[in-house]
């Protein structure tokens, strides 16, 4: 992660020269080939599945860097060049920023009535803005608690329910075994704290009246921000980044009980601690006092404005969206455990996931409940990446001691509105 | 004629450069300043190349981390460029006193350090200066001395650290050339006037280098204000250097995490205005002085 701007630098420089190599449609008669690029994980064996399941399309796959690690540097830098590949993977936050930038493509009139019903309304509403679609799905991210159910029972906690119970609970932690705590504060985790945000009811942006509305430090950022300085202050929550050596170790060293992540993050989980199969369990995320929930993650398809098939792009869209056999691809792949945006998918992802590491639990019937939760009315801003910067170099600060967690909220606000107003957006920042 | 041929021939490559490599970019950043793609409103409607004025020098200058990256390097300047002339001045003092032995030596040693390109440079630092890794840090937390080199009042005094390792030696040769061009017939006199060494270095030497370190001076300043390879590489290690820390950060920041031309080339016009107004402020200051 740290490496982020080398390898943005080195993305951007050979972006153009990968770009060159990109095949166009042959001659008549073969099948038309579209180019995908995405970091997301299992994403060659989907197109495997596609490319074998018929053969008028034919989709060239490449695997890029994650967004952070450049791979949004080199889609940009692509887009600019006039390379960019007819499908491309944007998280929900980047989509309005690709919108407005035109890399992705107005795509309302490929979106068909047939395959709207498929997707959950309430993900489909995070890529349209305007009333014009961005870009489609694939996976929606309720925050779930994972837990360490071996710890817990030995100690005899309870899974919390609330925000309240989630704060004695850390100070049973510590009262128990000082040198461990109930969970980390990560100093990189702006999209952890928009999901808490999001959860209470803020609403940063919203487009309702025309113009960009802000406000990151509404009431209930505030709520939140709050709550989570009083955890630091207390001591009772580490803070540093999630992304670092440091985590590893309070993961791997057993100091650490839960996470709060989204749901695809079971996967990860089992991709990089395999030795700790079987102690972990996922529980709904803690709650104020409506049981609703926010997103943390999720990725969506765009067709480029680059593509010169926009029909076939939008073709493989919706089988990688909404078959079964995409799904099914993606999860036998072992590193994966999306909660599909297509309701009519959670039973073969339930049936594909491997699920002895969580002891057998039900883990997509537990996404499907939290999914349902997930509130409304939430919209990401136009410059999200670089919001987020901002607000985790004051969440370091605030780690460190210098400066407080809303204090970060209200510089990520006054660092991001220069921004949208030189890109020449109507904005106004308001008072919640 | 003839000599009007050779002037050409001679400037050629000169002007060829200054066009290209200067004066065209100069020219598309003021360019790219005053103009931007347009859509109205939200923004996702058909874009349109409009003329903005100084709508994005506006945006900078409002920006709170635009301001902030330019105190952090006003604050870099105001530690980094006084230790460094202060100390190439003394060390070549020192070489051109005949007091050191191994001159040749001692000369070379400070200089290679500036032979190191700077990215090289702020690796080896930055693996000095990575807890966990850093056999310094090791070896002072073994007497129970824990230092923190990217901390956040100890980062910007690490990265003044990298930049007076690398340059130190280089502006030590300039201040000894000079010094050798002093004429021995001055020192002889001052000698016989009764000076003592640190009095002859002080009153007598310094003054006759004015120049040496009104250069010296200058090209620091404008190289610092540009501060960029060492906070990015050393970024990597410490969340306390964030993406724009620096202004030349926060163009490329602007650039490309933002993707938004017309704010990173409206702040390099201002960076490049703020060079030129304080490098032409620090020379007329000194020349009046001189008068």
């Amino acid at each position: 992660m740290r490496l982020s701007r080398r390898t943005l630098l080195a993305a951007g420089l050979t972006a153009p020269l990968a770009a060159c190599s990109t095949p166009q449609r042959r001659g008549t008669g073969g099948p038309v080939e579209i180019t995908f690029w995405s970091a997301l994980r299992g994403s060659q064996q989907v197109v495997d599945a596609f490319n074998s399941s018929q053969n008028r399309i034919k989709v060239i796959f490449q695997q890029i860097p994650s967004g952070g690690q450049g791979g949004y540097a080199k889609l940009s830098n692509a887009a600019r060049a006039g390379n960019a590949p007819d499908v491309a993977t944007i998280e929900y936050p980047q989509v309005p920023g690709y919108a407005i930038d035109g890399v992705a493509r107005d795509i309302t009139d490929l979106v068909t009535d047939r395959l709207k019903q498929k997707l959950l309304p309430q993900a489909l509403k995070l890529t349209t803005f305007d009333n014009r679609v961005f870009s489609v799905p694939l996976d929606i991210e309720p925050m779930v608690l994972h837990y360490r159910a071996d710890l817990f029972e030995a100690n005899g906690f309870r899974i919390p329910a609330t925000w309240d119970e989630f704060t004695e609970l850390a100070r049973a932690v510590k009262a128990k075994s000082p040198t461990k705590k109930l969970v980390l504060f990560p100093t990189d985790g702006a999209m952890q704290f928009a999901c808490f945000a999001w959860q209470a009811g803020a609403r940063w942006f919203d487009t309702s009246n025309g113009k960009w509305q802000v406000s990151l430090a509404d009431t209930p950022t505030k709520k939140v921000a709050a709550y989570w300085q009083g955890l630091i202050d207390e001591d009772l929550v580490y803070r540093n980044a999630s992304d670092s050596k440091q985590h590893d170790a309070q993961l791997g060293q057993d100091l650490i009980l839960t996470r709060l992540s989204g749901a695809w993050d079971a996967g990860a989980q089992m991709r990089a601690r395999p030795g700790q199969k079987g102690k972990w369990r996922i529980a709904p995320m803690p709650v104020w006092d409506e049981p609703v929930v926010g997103t943390h993650g999720g990725s969506t398809f765009a067709v480029t404005k680059d593509s010169a098939q926009p029909e076939a792009a939008m073709e493989f869209i919706e089988w990688q969206t909404t078959h079964p056999a995409a799904l099914t691809a993606r999860l036998k792949s072992g590193t994966s455990s999306q909660y599909p945006v297509a309701p009519g998918l959670v039973d073969t992802g339930a049936k594909a996931f491997p699920g002895e590491y969580y002891g057998g639990q039900d883990v997509y019937g537990l996404f499907k409940q939290e999914a349902d939760k997930i509130r409304d009315g939430w919209v990401w801003g136009p410059r999200m990446t670089a919001t987020q910067r901002v607000m985790q170099d004051g969440f370091a600060k605030a780690g460190a001691g210098e400066g407080t967690l809303i204090d970060a909220v209200r510089a990520a606000q006054s660092g991001t509105m220069p921004d949208l107003k030189a890109l020449g957006l109507s904005t106004e920042e308001v008072e919640r | 004629m003839k000599g009007k041929l050779a002037c050409a021939v001679l400037m050629a490559p000169f002007l060829l450069l200054l066009v290209t490599v200067f004066l065209i970019p100069t020219g598309t950043a003021i360019w790219l300043s005053f103009f931007a793609q347009d859509q109205p409103g939200l923004g996702f409607g058909p874009e349109s190349t409009v003329f903005v004025g100084v709508r994005s020098y506006v945006a900078v200058l409002s920006d709170p981390t635009f301001r902030g990256g330019l105190l952090t390097v006003v604050l870099y300047c105001l530690i980094y460029i006084p230790i460094m002339v202060i100390g190439a001045l003394a060390l070549a003092l020192l070489l051109d006193s005949g007091v050191a032995k191994l001159r040749g030596w001692a000369q070379m040693g400070l200089y290679l350090p500036h032979a190191v390109p700077g990215i090289i440079a702020a690796l080896i630092w930055l693996y000095l200066y990575t807890p966990g890794l850093s056999p310094i840090i090791d070896l002072f937390a073994r007497g129970d001395i824990h230092l923190n080199f990217l901390g956040i009042n100890t980062v910007l005094p690490s990265i003044v650290n990298i930049a007076l390792w690398s340059n130190l030696g280089y502006n030590m040769v300039i201040f000894y050339a000079a010094l050798q061009a002093v004429p021995r017939e001055v020192l002889e006199a001052s000698v016989v006037d009764g000076a003592g060494p640190v009095k002859q270095a002080v009153r007598i030497k310094t003054p006759l280098v004015r120049g040496a370190i009104v250069t010296v001076g200058i090209f620091t300043l404008i190289w610092a204000l540009q501060l960029f390879t060492e906070p990015v590489l050393l970024s990597q290690s410490t969340p306390m250097i964030s993406a724009r820390f620096s202004p030349s950060m926060y163009i490329y920041d602007a650039a490309f995490t933002r993707n938004n031309y017309g704010l990173a080339a409206a702040a390099s016009v201002i960076l490049l205005a703020f060079t030129i107004a304080l490098s032409y402020g620090v020379t007329r200051w000194t020349n009046r002085k001189a008068a």
